[in-house]
């Protein structure tokens, strides 16, 4: 997890990585060999890596990882990485984590999206819809003021 | 006038919106995982609540629209993998914020077409207007006739692909992301950019500030060959390369004297 955390005032959060916001880490995020079938093109719209070719290899706190634009967080990856791979097997990677459904920015959308769309969005076909039954949430004891 | 048609039959509540309710018209012709609908006397509301029934909870995947007739803000949220056409030409906000649907134009497009778009693929036919794939995140968007001014602003990843020729500030702000202009492009290309590439086939009327020639590389060439190579385009043509030059980059840190040598 990142070691840029702090909860007390004036201090914020520094950071936030995948496995803070989920609470654990992932198998594919330290075994290669659960990524490596991954098929990017078939993963992706049209006949071409399509927005996977901005997705690079980055590095966080000094790790391997890879950027979650769904999550706005990064995604460490533990295992070595052969050289010469080190794009395919972030896309791998990624694309995993999206489809897995374990993405926060996913598992947010059952009780906060607004407008029906589907859960895993266009990496699973089928995906089931949600956000067909948004309601404004209530907080509990507050009353809009008059003006 | 047949199009105006259209546009009378819709009627508009008080703040001026069209279709406050939120009825579907489920007037598609589905067959299987295709369907077919003619759009002439729809709202674009109408239009997008039918795209999104059929693709949400039909099981379409293949949806062909007769008749968007121009309308503004048509296909924009599809958040699925689908293919989408549109036999003929839409309005301003076309096909923004998807993410996944493969697109086809068969006509133009107005300003801000795909604009925010995280992925999928459009294709348009004819011309689109200013501020084509604005704040772009991903995807690929080919325009086959010419774009208007500040293509690709904000662009921040995605490739933008124009056979034709460019308006003024192309890629103004851009952060990321790729654009292959085949024809000419107007004054202050890559304004302010801050990463990105810019491929430009014809003339540069001027650069912008910051936009600075690249070094042509092999990664460059697999790069726009397979590209052309996808979309059917044929051979590219020979085209220059431009990049930012980062001198901006921290300018706010830099000294007064300093920044007016950058600029």
């Amino acid at each position: 997890m990142s070691e840029h955390l702090a909860y007390s005032e004036p201090e914020k959060i520094k950071s936030i990585d995948a496995e803070f916001l989920s609470g654990h880490r992932f198998p594919y995020q330290e075994d290669i060999s659960l990524v490596e079938d991954v098929d990017l093109d078939a993963a992706t719209p049209g006949d071409d890596i399509n927005w996977l070719e901005d997705v690079e290899l980055l590095s966080e706190d000094g790790t391997p990882a890879v950027f979650d634009r769904y999550s706005n967080s990064f995604l460490k990856i533990y295992f070595p990485i052969p050289a010469g791979r080190e794009n395919e097997i972030a896309r791998k990677v990624l694309i995993t984590h999206l489809q897995s459904g374990n993405s926060y920015g996913i598992r947010l959308k059952e009780t906060h999206c607004k407008f029906p769309q589907p859960e895993l969005g266009p990496w699973v076909a089928g995906s089931r819809t949600v956000g067909s039954e948004w309601k404004p949430p209530v907080l509990e004891g507050w009353e809009a003021p008059l003006h | 006038m047949a199009a105006l048609a259209g546009e009378h039959s819709i009627s508009y509540d008080a703040r001026g919106l069209a279709e406050p309710d939120a009825a579907v018209p489920k007037v598609s012709e589905i067959s299987g995982t295709s369907a077919e609908f003619d759009a002439h006397d729809l709202s674009t509301r109408q239009i997008n609540l039918e795209l999104r029934w059929l693709i949400y909870e039909q099981g379409v995947t293949d949806v062909t629209v007769r008749n968007p007739g121009a309308k503004h803000s048509l296909g924009v949220g599809i958040l699925s993998r689908c293919k989408i056409t549109f036999d003929g030409s839409l309005g301003y906000f076309g096909c923004g914020i998807i993410d996944g649907p493969e697109v086809h134009v068969k006509g133009r497009v107005g300003w801000s077409a795909c604009e925010n778009m995280m992925s999928g693929v459009v294709v348009i036919d004819g011309n689109a207007g200013s501020l084509t794939g604005a704040a772009m995140r991903g995807g690929d968007l080919v325009v086959k006739g010419r774009v208007g001014a500040r293509s690709g602003i904000d662009q921040k990843g995605g490739t933008i692909i124009v056979l034709g020729s460019a308006g003024s500030m192309n890629g103004f702000m851009m952060q990321r992301g790729r654009q292959i202009i085949c024809g000419d492009v107007g004054h202050g290309l890559g304004d302010s950019m801050y990463d990105g590439t810019i491929y430009v086939g014809g003339k540069v009327r001027s650069l912008g500030i910051d936009c600075v020639p690249g070094e042509w590389t092999d990664a460059d060439t697999e790069f726009v060959e397979r590209k052309f190579r996808i979309y059917g385009l044929g051979g590219p043509p020979q085209l220059q390369k431009f990049v930012c030059g980062k001198k901006l980059y921290n300018y706010d840190n830099l000294e007064p004297s300093e920044r007016k040598l950058v600029l």
